[in-house]
């Protein structure tokens, strides 16, 4: 397979994107099974990818531009890795929204928009130069802000533009520390600065840019605010994939291409052990069930972001296992907090109670997702969330592994009362529920199906991360 | 050489002619046929510029020298740099999209209008082409008066305020550069610039050094008036709110990139090296971003936010000039090409949005999305593109801008300039709210989408916008091929 399947990967949601709204004006059903199309066909090249990827030889696509820019993809473990990753769950995130979304005006801009950001999402992971990075970067920051905006009341668009105006902030501090690793290094190519060791400061603005994407304390306050876009969107935005681009930036510049100074090995983890148990914290108070989940993946990004700046192998291979679990795990129970929301009209959890007799099966896509999410064997978030904390020990660190123990029982603690004032007790009377949709159900089932069985194979997971830890 | 002699030749020539035809014309079939006459000038210009830029990357050269000998008694001189290229085709798209506008927004004296724009380009070719200072005085004053005189003469009450404080300033701007002439006249005896290349800063000696800095001091004010950066803005809003839309894309588009931003270009060229020069302009630069940006967060009219937006704009520009470097000079003209088309952009859709509406109150507006959908989206791109948001172009530029200000030591502003990005980000973010987004109000129900030239207008230069931002890599690689980079 050549290097063309990674330009297929990048531009067939990228550029199909923009054929989406014209298909919508031809027939709503055609559009919504080519965002499909355009969705999985990301999947499967960058599975495509693989074979060449194991053999040891990364596909490369490369164009010197003038001024230290380039122009290139590269697709290694790790960006392949991410790819599968994000890919797989905005597909069914896609799927979902089928009927989600049927409702609602706006449906062109919509799959448009969701398209684009599949897109951006895949430029991003093989890009091989910071500018370039920078450029998906901002792109995927757009499609957030339409996709919050996409109910078009007052409250909706300024959280939008909340949203927009933290990680745009975020990424022009970021950007701030490019042009330094560019005044260092005279280049923005990744390639040609492996292994470079850069100054503090640039590391900090750069950690600017990734805690606000990744929407850890102290910039973190503009996902749970996020809560009121629709429900695929924020599992797509807050679970899948856009939080997640700053957690890879940071494991593909200080873990995988620079050199780091040791103090971000304590420092980075403080902020994270901070980020978790403050969300945590709120998770457990607050009322509205997505920004429940929200706060809980402010909490959970916390661990990736420990997993990746512990400074340990094993902390990278747990970081990154992390990712995944999380994606899929996250993923889902957003989506069921969708199917709850859709034919309850309110998150409000007060106000719900006995869904597990009128929708058994989302009880039960939640209930496995939930326990992925809270670390319980054999669940698959249970193998990240150990090594992880497994990787922050080994560093040295044990007090800080201590922390955020202390942290994954918050997790339980506030997930397992979500899942009791939802799904058990009392069902008041006034409510007639029913079952979500047969796709959406079948949706968030395959995601909880996969929750189990990425932990009962978890060598499979783990081999493959294992191979990234070889690269660094 | 042939080809762009022959251009330079069309650019002076057809404005003339059109003028002239106007002006010979009945007043009753003038007013019938100007207005479509008028477009010939911008599109040979467009035509003539883009096969200079074929031309020049053949012969990889990137300054021209053409010697006009008039009957071999008076011998012209004008030059065709690349940048003053990027200027020449930046006059004609603006110019276009401003005939466009005007065809929908100038319901009478569309003779005038047409007329005055010719020698409006007329002059702002001859500011970007002449080969000596007192040349571009010249031309400047052309440029000064026909838009004194367009923005007043579709006149209103704030029509003649807003015009009368742009003589007042234009007129003192004037009279600063033409003294700060004097004093360089005084010092080096030439005006050509390429005497003043090889003795501007010859001899040193104490008074004449003196002489020097006041020159530099009344030109830099001078022409920091022409561009409206602060401390000098505060006739730029007012003139934009009481001039015609059409006149308001021209001016913000152009003019103030002309007039005032390529005389610094030329005045840095030979003086940037003396000390106190560069500190200033960054200063000044610095300073037009964040009083610019604020004050746009505060207004309510449309065309006062758009206004503010070009103030701060022009920070970017000045602060590109300032490290008097290659970079830094192709950073700034690369942002005057791209604040040209998304500054006319904003303008085109002030236009779109008054003319459909009736308000420029962005308070009585909002929803506007659904009915016009290409205002709206172009809207969008134009200010993505002023923040500087990949992929749109405006991020290229300040990219440049930023990087050059880095490697000439200045990280601070760097660093300031770019936070200042989320302040246009945010009254961006404003007007799309309370424009575009959000909830359609029950008395705009009935509006539609505007059609003919201004749709096209907004339509081409949402197209430039979007395409000069994808395929600024191929910018960057014509430039190094013709040896700027």
């Amino acid at each position: 397979m050549g290097s063309e399947i990674i330009i297929a990967c990048i531009c067939v949601p990228l550029c199909g994107s923009f054929l989406l709204p014209l298909l919508g004006i031809i027939n709503a059903k055609l559009r919504n099974f080519a965002a499909l199309a355009f969705t999985v066909t990301a999947f499967l090249c960058a599975a495509f990818a693989l074979p060449a990827v194991f053999d040891g030889s990364p596909l490369n696509i490369h164009f010197e531009l003038p001024l230290g820019l380039s122009f290139g993809f590269y697709a290694d473990v790790l960006a392949v890795f991410m790819a599968l990753t994000s890919s797989f769950v905005a597909s069914i995130i896609v799927l979902y929204s089928f009927d989600y979304i049927k409702p609602y005006e706006h449906q062109n801009e919509y799959y448009m928009m969701v398209c684009l950001f599949i897109g951006t999402m895949m430029g991003l992971v093989f890009s091989t130069n910071l500018i370039f990075i920078y450029i998906f970067w901002e792109i995927s920051a757009i499609c957030c802000w339409r996709l919050i905006g996409f109910y078009r009341e007052e409250i909706t668009i300024r959280r939008a533009n909340k949203a927009f105006v933290v990680t745009v902030l975020g990424a022009l501090i970021m950007l701030v520390g490019f042009v330094g690793i560019y005044g260092n290094t005279g280049t923005f190519d990744l390639a040609a600065m492996k292994g470079t060791h850069i100054p503090a400061w640039i590391v900090v603005l750069i950690l600017c840019g990734v805690l606000s994407k990744s929407a850890t304390f102290p910039l973190h306050n503009w996902l749970p605010d996020a809560g009121v876009a629709p429900s695929p969107v924020t599992s797509l935005l807050h679970a899948a994939v856009l939080v997640k681009i700053g957690v890879y930036i940071y494991a593909r510049l200080f873990v995988n291409s620079l050199a780091i100074d040791k103090v971000f090995t304590v420092a980075v983890p403080v902020i994270a052990a901070v980020s978790a148990l403050v969300s945590a914290g709120v998770a457990l108070r607050e009322n509205d069930i997505k920004r429940i989940i929200a706060y809980s993946t402010i909490s959970q990004l916390a661990f990736i972001l420990l997993g990746l700046s512990a400074g340990t192998e094993i902390g990278v291979l747990g970081g990154l296992l992390y990712i995944l679990m999380h994606s899929v795990a996250k993923g889902g129970l957003f989506l069921c907090a969708g199917i709850v929301e859709h034919s309850l009209h309110t998150k409000d959890i007060t106000k719900m109670g006995g869904l597990y007799k009128r929708m058994p099966l989302t009880a039960l896509a939640f209930i496995f997702c939930a326990f992925s999410v809270m670390g319980i064997p054999p669940f698959g978030g249970f193998f990240a969330k150990y090594l992880v904390i497994d990787g922050i020990v080994s560093a040295g660190n044990t007090g800080l592994g201590a922390v955020f123990i202390a942290g994954a029982v918050m997790t339980i603690l506030y997930l397992s009362r979500l899942f009791i004032k939802v799904f058990l007790g009392e069902s008041p009377s006034r409510l007639e529920v029913k079952e979500g949709s047969p796709l959406m159900v079948a949706s968030v089932l395959i995601l909880a199906i996969l929750s189990v069985a990425l932990g009962l194979s978890i060598s499979w997971p783990s081999g493959f991360v294992a191979l990234i830890g070889g690269g660094i | 050489m042939q080809v762009i002699e022959s251009s330079t030749v069309l650019i002076f020539a057809v404005p003339l002619v059109i003028f002239l035809i106007n002006s010979l014309f009945s007043k009753r079939l003038a007013e019938k046929f100007s207005m479509g006459l008028a477009y010939v000038a911008p599109i040979t210009q467009i035509v003539a510029t883009a096969a200079c830029f074929v031309q020049i990357a053949h012969l990889k050269q990137h300054d021209i020298i053409i010697s006009w000998d008039l009957a071999g008694a008076v011998s012209m001189r004008f030059a065709v740099h690349t940048y003053s290229l990027v200027f020449l085709f930046c006059i004609a798209l603006v110019s276009l999209a401003s005939i466009m506008v005007a065809n929908r927004t100038v319901p009478q004296k569309r003779t005038g209008f047409a007329s005055l724009l010719m020698m409006l380009i007329l002059g702002m070719n001859g500011i970007v082409m002449v080969t000596d200072l007192f040349s571009l005085y010249v031309f400047l004053e052309i440029v000064g008066i026909s838009s004194f005189v367009l923005i007043a003469m579709f006149k209103s009450e704030t029509g003649l305020e807003g015009a009368f404080k742009y003589l007042v300033m234009s007129v003192l701007a004037s009279i600063m550069i033409l003294t700060g002439l004097a004093f360089i006249f005084m010092q080096t005896g030439s005006l050509q610039y390429d005497h003043l290349e090889a003795s501007a800063l010859a001899g040193q000696s104490p008074t004449q050094l003196v002489l020097i800095y006041a020159a530099m001091i009344l030109m830099i004010a001078g022409f920091a008036i022409k561009t409206g950066a602060v401390p000098f803005h505060s006739w730029l809003p007012d003139a934009h709110q009481s001039a015609n839309t059409a006149v308001s894309v021209l001016l913000s588009g152009i003019v103030i990139k002309v007039a005032g931003i390529y005389g610094l270009i030329v005045i840095t060229g030979f003086f940037g090296k003396l000390p106190g020069i560069k500190l200033t302009l960054f200063i000044m630069g610095t300073i037009s971003i964040i009083i610019g940006a604020l004050f746009a967060l505060r207004q309510s009219h449309f065309k006062r936010i758009v206004a503010y937006s070009s103030v701060s704009q022009m920070g970017y520009i000045l602060l590109g000039l300032s490290t008097v470097s290659m970079l830094g000079l192709l950073g700034a003209v690369a942002h005057v090409f791209n604040h040209a088309t998304f500054k006319s952009t904003l303008f085109t859709n002030a236009a779109a949005v008054h003319e459909q509406t009736g308000t420029y109150d962005i308070n009585e507006l909002g929803g506007l999305e659904k009915k016009m959908g290409v205002t709206s989206f172009s809207s969008l791109a134009a200010f993505m593109s002023t923040a500087g948001i990949p992929p749109f172009a405006g991020f290229w530029s300040k990219l440049l801008i930023i990087m050059a200000l880095w490697s000439s030591g200045a990280r601070v502003f760097a660093a300031i300039a770019l936070f200042a990005s989320i302040f246009t980000a945010a009254y961006f973010l404003r007007l799309q709210r309370k424009v575009f987004f959000g909830k359609l109000r029950d008395q705009l129900a009935g509006i539609t989408e505007i059609g003919g030239s201004v749709k096209l207008a907004q339509i081409m230069l949402t197209v430039v916008t979007i395409a000069a931002g994808l395929l600024f890599p191929f910018a960057l690689l014509y430039f190094r091929g013709i040896g700027l980079l």
